[in-house]
């Protein structure tokens, strides 16, 4: 069966558009599912700013990750729960696009999104442009059929060192095959950034773990800022990945993630957690 | 748009805010951040940074900055052919993009100068001088 659209797709439909200025769509989390990650949402909102900005500029660039100056994490969705995407475009002009959004589900914020840039390359290097033409006017007309994504495996993190509290360090192997190549992209295969992101995420989390807390109460992500990803991993790439404490009180702590290949610091992000409780 | 006459005074005015811009941006100490460091040999930005620092500055100062017009403006009155001849920097050129660039050491111009490394030339400085110049560009203009 052919994955694009499937494995790694999140806009069902598009219920409203001003090419490069505003966009809102919908986007139902399959029922089947075990959960749907919080960076999974994000990426949502980003695939539907990047329609905009692919039909503001007639399909022939595409945004491909990027940067997030900050994504707020508002409360948690479930399986089987429709999302309701919006994405307001600062600009979308041939080089970038900059934007910021959010997604609901049921009137409820579940994560907001400010000043993301996406770099744009050429459409054609990563996708049939004719093919993601007909797709952008299937989402804004009828819509997709929701339910095709199957989820994405867990990609392990194998810890290389740490000192409790302070910092830790994993090694991800990017598989050389997954579904999500398929449809991420066609062309062009890139592994998620956002998938990176969640990697980091829980390694941060494994780090946060070992953090005692004034109230008994476990961290919890609130928010990460400075997302910045500079380089595109392909299929296969060893990455090392290192999540470091950089302040702490009794309600929050501060956490740097870095991406590393070799030498070259190729993304990062800071993280904030917090004991207070999401809902 | 020219930028002889912009003041050490004017660049000085904004370097605090840019310079915090950036650090932030770089995820560099602010100590790093002088005027003129080169953002790609002595910060380590690489192209997805200059994307995020010119987003940052328009915020900062509430300015737009032509992206992609940089080396266009640096050309001035020369046209493309005359600037560059098969990614290489013609002599006119060079000599153009020393007085545009007039706060990049003269030794880091080197030739033949490849049009794609230009970018390796800017400084601090040469983002101070962007927004100044974009200030005054919206100072001048009439109102919407």
């Amino acid at each position: 069966m052919d994955d694009h659209f499937r494995a790694f797709t999140f806009v069902d439909r598009i219920t409203s558009v001003q090419p490069g200025v505003r966009i809102r769509g919908l986007y139902t989390i399959p029922p089947g599912l075990d959960d749907f990650p919080a960076s999974l949402v994000a990426e949502a909102v980003g695939q539907l700013a990047a329609w905009s900005a692919m039909a503001a500029l007639d399909f022939k660039v595409r945004p491909v990750a990027g940067l997030a100056g900050g994504v707020e994490f508002l409360s948690f969705v479930r399986p089987g729960q429709q999302l309701e995407l919006a994405a307001d475009l600062e600009s979308a002009e041939a080089d970038a696009v900059a934007y910021g959004g959010s997604a609901s589900a049921n009137g409820v914020p579940v994560i907001r999104l400010e000043h993301c840039v996406g770099p744009m390359m050429p459409l054609e290097d990563f996708d049939d442009p004719q093919v993601l033409r007909e797709r952008f006017a299937l989402l804004c007309t009828q819509g997709a059929t929701p339910g095709s994504f199957g989820g994405v495996p867990t990609v392990a993190l194998e810890r290389s060192g740490s000192v409790a509290g302070l910092w830790t360090r994993a090694t991800l192997q990017v598989p050389t095959t997954a579904r999500f190549f398929a449809d991420h992209f066609p062309r062009r295969p890139v592994f998620p950034g956002t998938l990176l992101m969640d990697a980091n995420l829980r390694l941060a989390a494994t780090l946060a773990a070992e953090l005692p807390t004034a109230n008994g109460l476990p961290w919890q992500l609130r928010a990460v800022s400075n997302v910045k990803l500079r380089a595109f991993t392909p299929p296969g790439e060893t990455l090392e990945l290192e999540a470091r404490l950089s302040e702490r009180d009794e309600k929050t702590a501060r956490l740097i993630v870095e991406i590393r290949k070799g030498p070259r610091v190729v993304g990062g992000a800071r993280v904030l957690l917090t004991t207070e409780a999401r809902t | 748009m020219s930028n002889a006459n912009i003041t050490k005074e004017e660049i000085q005015a904004i370097f605090p805010k840019v310079a915090d811009t950036m650090a932030d941006a770089l995820a560099c100490d602010l100590e790093k951040v002088t005027l003129e460091a080169s953002l790609i040999n002595d910060l380590g930005a690489e192209s997805i940074d200059f994307l995020d620092i010119i987003f940052r500055l328009e915020r900062a100062f509430k300015v737009k900055i032509p992206r992609g017009k940089i080396v266009e403006e640096a050309r001035g009155e020369l046209s493309e052919a005359e600037f560059e001849k098969g990614g290489i920097v013609s002599d006119a050129g060079l000599a153009r993009l020393k007085i545009f660039l007039n706060e990049v050491p003269a030794d880091r111009f080197t030739s033949p100068l490849k049009a794609a490394e230009i970018p390796r030339l800017f400084t601090v400085e040469t983002f101070c001088k962007m927004v100044i110049r974009q200030q005054r560009a919206a100072a001048s203009a009439p109102p919407a």
